[in-house]
């Protein structure tokens, strides 16, 4: 049982909280493209002669690892953008 | 059979049963069955457009030649798609809300409808992509050649051949599924069908011919990564400018393709399927590029020293034995070759029939659109034209670079040549200053010098450019050396390329963008682009009245399909409320209209077909100005309908004043006629009851007899003082009195208005305050009227003054034309309600003190309206103040 002061306060908190949320899911949107970015350029600080060079096989799995990480990323960011994509896209037509 | 013949014949049945497919969506998407034809898996299967044959064999052997760089190819697209929430999504909404129906067509809308510039990335698309096509027909014909190759392989003649008939065949194709509407802008369901079929065949090709040589060749994936590392591939050896340059480059022509700009914005059909395609599509990419490395180091180990490598996805599974797989490794890159002609063609034969065809069609024709000819059939004319004509081009340039080596390398050539859009794609949708200027300025410079440094030199030193220009530069100057501008040399050349032209690009996009100015039209649509997310609707162009529905409804006929645009007139006629078909040309529907033809002849030229017929061409300062004017006529006007409602309504007000009047009026008057039957009663009665005494009694003394007498006397006197007053009035007002002028002072009529008047019957005195110095006015008037005046004001005060000790202060002042003589007392004066009513007939202040018939004031009045004169009541004073007015002239005279 909730008492009436909390049941009173709690929607407009919970609103809050959840259009915060919102908003930072939109700017997760928009930086993971950079982070992925920066990810894919560590290969250019790579040291190509010598000792410490890193095995194509690393780079390979490297590279391919931040792709399915950014595709799981972009999957679960879409997933939550879905409403607002929604929305607009019936409100336009 | 031989395998040639086999070859031929499946290739064949897959082009066959690519008719039908494409053939059964259309018929589905016809029978409004669309709900499967437009997911988002379609949608995401479409972008693989991306992929094409160069990719596909491309990929593999440019692994094995420059190691790991192939990766940045499909690393690019990647980042744009996961970029879906701040650019693509934008960019959808854009292509939607304006219609848009190429990459050319959105670089025109954005900058003001400028025809200059869609004929521009429109000339710089073809030159883009004419060799791509051209590398497309190498790939099948050289696949063709490595099957042949067993059986003894086909002559050059045959590979041209070949090359005709895959050309045609493709050509057929597009135009029956890619122009069957006209609509641009409506989406070609049997092509997007098709190319996400040939989406599939080309991954699952490509993944199967890696599974092979993964699991088959190498013996697993532990075994397949050693395999790498034991390989010529060893360590990581990237040049660190490539890597950077080619992933933005990459990025670049994704967003710039007309191909990718075809199916990533023209053929969306629901912004939502974005949200699948940002990781379904990077999954597609990443599956595509999975095998490609351990496919390249199996060929190198298992192909023949100098085979080439961009085969190796065709050679390894036929060395190895694996025909089937072969085969369907054939069909992949046939699949990816395919498609990619098919849209290209598509996509370029919409931006050269709307935005090189149409205008000089239009321009040859000085009749305008709106009569003679089928513009519809023309533009759909035009647009098979073209199609036929991109596809040859590509053909020709085949057989003119003769299927060489060149040819390998001009996929990353026409990346960077129509990245060079890039600037002016990204600044106009996100910078509202940038212009039109700023936008030609940019795209020629870099254009320049990116033919110069990259396309020319492409076809190989002493082709196009002289080699004394790539040893000495241009003009003999050494810093213009296509290889090494400005002297900065050992760059690499497409980097090099990439890195002055983007440069030249964006500083003179930017630099003339800030210091030139935009049109009005341009500004429009520059907050339209940038802002689309506040106001999606639709930009704003015609403001002129003038057109003539009809001719528009003829135009539209023509190109929208009768139907269709009756339809739509029809829409727009109910929504305006208008009787019958045809709509008035407002603004609003103009641009309704425009939009409609933009999507399918293009924004610029729609914009000067509907401008031909409405006589303005676009929105100018002065159509602005007559908006402008318009507004501030109407809100003149509706200053005048307030101004009339105001004055209605000050009207009405004075009538209910004056029916309140009335009113009153009548009331007072029933109150009068009561009063003074009352008052005649009165008298009446007693003088009845009185001499009916004298009669009746006998013993009466002579006392009592005249006490009774002088009662009925007094009586009678009263009766005839009452009936003198109305019988006064009513002379007055008729204006029968004889006015009975002759000569004396102001102070003796005060005089004898005081003595007469200042003490009443019940001894009550007035007391009055008088300046007799002043009252020595000499007057020719009416004197006895004027005393008659000035004793009713004296007896009105007497008896209506409330003050404990009544006084009245009898002031004269006389100035250049008037006498004044104010009679103030100091009571409370008058109630503000009553004022207005006090001189009117009948009216008294109050019932209680009714010691008159309520006729003095206004025979006052009447009096002195006859002497010339006025007598006012003064409302601002302290107490009841009259003010008696005589003209001077009265005064001046008696002088």
């Amino acid at each position: 049982m909730t008492e009436p002061e909390s049941r009173l306060g709690a929607p407009t908190v919970f609103h809050e909280r959840r259009t915060y949320r919102r908003r930072r899911i939109m700017d997760a949107a928009c930086v993971s493209p950079l982070l992925t970015l920066i990810l894919w350029m560590i290969p250019m600080i790579w040291p190509q002669t010598g000792d410490g060079t890193v095995s194509s096989a690393t780079a390979l799995i490297y590279i391919f690892l931040v792709w399915a990480g950014i595709i799981v990323l972009t999957w679960g960011l879409s997933r939550l953008l879905a409403d607002e994509v929604d929305d607009a896209s019936n409100a336009d037509t | 059979m031989s395998t040639l013949n086999l070859l031929v014949a499946v290739c064949t049945a897959y082009v066959c049963f690519l008719f039908l497919v494409a053939f059964v969506a259309d018929r589905l998407a016809l029978q409004g069955k669309k709900a499967w034809l437009r997911s988002p898996l379609i949608y995401t299967l479409s972008l693989s457009i991306y992929c094409t044959a160069w990719t596909f064999y491309g990929a593999v052997g440019s692994a094995a030649r420059n190691g790991f760089e192939y990766l940045t190819i499909y690393l690019g697209p990647t980042l744009v798609m996961i970029s879906w929430w701040w650019l693509l999504r934008k960019l959808i909404r854009i292509g939607r809300t304006q219609k848009i129906t190429s990459i050319a067509d959105l670089i025109s809308s954005r900058y003001g409808k400028s025809s200059l510039l869609a004929a521009g990335v429109t000339i710089l698309a073809v030159i883009g992509t004419t060799p791509y096509i051209a590398l497309q027909l190498q790939s099948v014909t050289l696949s063709f050649s490595v099957f042949a190759g067993q059986t003894g392989g086909i002559d050059p003649q045959d590979k041209a051949g070949l090359a005709l008939w895959l050309s045609l065949g493709l050509a057929v194709f597009t135009v029956l599924f890619g122009t069957r509407n006209l609509d641009a802008k409506e989406r070609h369901d049997g092509v997007v069908m098709a190319i996400a079929v040939e989406a599939v065949v080309k991954l699952v090709a490509l993944l199967s011919v890696g599974i092979f040589v993964v699991w088959g060749v190498s013996g697993g994936l532990t075994e397949a990564l050693a395999r790498i590392d034991a390989s010529e591939f060893g360590e990581w050896h990237t040049d660190r400018g490539r890597w950077a340059g080619l992933i933005f480059l990459s990025a670049a022509a994704f967003l710039c393709l007309p191909r990718t700009f075809q199916v990533l914005v023209v053929e969306n059909d629901d912004e939502s399927h974005l949200r699948t395609a940002s990781w379904a599509f990077p999954l597609y990419l990443c599956l595509i590029s999975l095998f490609v490395v351990p496919i390249a180091v199996v060929g190198l180990d298992v192909m023949p020293e100098g085979a080439n490598p961009d085969l190796f996805v065709l050679t390894v599974p036929l060395a190895l034995g694996e025909n089937g797989l072969a085969m369907l490794s054939f069909l992949g890159g046939f699949s990816s070759a395919t498609s990619m002609v098919i849209v290209a063609a598509i996509a370029l034969s919409t931006m050269v029939s709307n935005h090189i065809v149409m205008p000089i069609w239009l321009q040859l024709r000085p009749s305008g659109a709106s009569v003679s000819g089928d513009v519809r059939n023309a533009v759909l004319m035009a647009r098979r034209i073209s199609i036929v004509g991109v596809v040859m081009l590509g053909y020709l340039y085949y057989r003119m670079s003769s299927g060489g080596e060149a040819l390998a390398s001009i996929g990353l050539v026409a990346f960077c040549g129509l990245a060079q859009v890039l600037p002016a794609f990204l600044g106009g949708m996100f910078w509202r200053g940038a212009t039109r200027l700023g936008a030609i300025a940019g795209l020629t410079a870099g254009f320049a010098i990116w033919l110069y440094t990259l396309y020319l030199p492409s076809f190989g030193v002493g082709t196009i450019l002289p080699v004394s220009i790539v040893e000495n530069g241009l003009f003999g100057l050494s810093w213009l050396k296509p290889d090494a501008l400005f002297g900065i040399r050992g760059m690499d050349q497409l980097m090099h390329a990439l890195f002055w032209s983007m440069v030249f690009n964006v500083v003179s996009f930017v630099v003339v963008s800030l210091v030139t100015f935009p049109s009005p039209l341009e500004r429009l649509q520059a907050a339209q682009f940038v802002n689309i997310f506040d106001h999606s609707a639709s930009a704003r162009s015609w403001s002129g009245g003038t057109a003539q529905t009809e001719d528009l409804m003829v135009m539209a006929q023509r190109i929208l399909g009768a139907g269709e645009a009756q339809a739509l007139f029809l829409r727009h006629a109910r929504r305006q409320g208008v009787r019958g078909n045809l709509p008035a040309p407002t603004p609003d529907f103009l641009e309704a209209l425009e939009r409609e033809l933009a999507s399918s002849v293009g924004a610029a030229t729609a914009h000067a077909m509907v401008g031909q017929i409405t006589g303005g061409m676009a929105i100018s300062v002065e159509d602005l100005m007559a908006v402008a004017d318009e507004t501030a006529q109407m809100l003149e006007y509706s200053a005048r309908l307030k101004e009339q409602s105001e004055e209605l309504s000050r009207t009405a007000l004075e009538l209910r004043n004056a029916n309140q009047k009335l009113t009153r009026l009548s009331i007072q008057k029933d109150a009068f006629l009561s009063q003074i039957s009352h008052e005649l009663r009165t008298p009446m009665t007693s003088i009845r009851a009185f001499s009916e005494i004298l009669r009746d009694t006998d013993q009466m003394t002579p006392d009592e007899q005249s006490r009774y007498a002088s009662i009925i006397h007094d009586e009678a006197q009263r009766l005839t003082r009452l009936l003198d007053d109305l019988l006064d009035l009513s002379v007055v007002e008729n204006g029968q009195v004889n006015l009975n002028l002759r000569e004396g002072t102001l102070r003796d009529a005060l005089d004898r208005a005081v003595s007469s008047a200042a003490i009443g019957e019940d001894g009550v005195r007035l007391e009055i305050e008088r300046n007799p110095a002043k009252e020595e006015i000499l007057l020719h008037t009416d004197l006895d009227r004027l005393s008659q005046v000035f004793i009713n004001l004296i007896a009105n005060a007497r008896k209506y003054c409330d003050a404990t000790s009544p006084r009245l202060l009898i002031r004269v002042m006389q100035d250049a034309d008037r006498v004044v003589v104010d009679f103030q007392d100091n009571g409370s004066g008058i109630a503000p309600e009553a004022v207005d009513m006090i001189f009117e007939k009948f009216a008294r202040v109050s019932d209680q003190k009714a010691g008159g018939a309520g006729l003095g004031l206004a025979i006052c009045r009447q009096v002195m309206t006859r002497l010339g004169g006025s007598v006012d009541y003064v409302p601002a004073a302290r107490g009841a103040t009259f003010r008696v007015v005589l003209p001077y002239r009265t005064a001046l005279a008696a002088q």
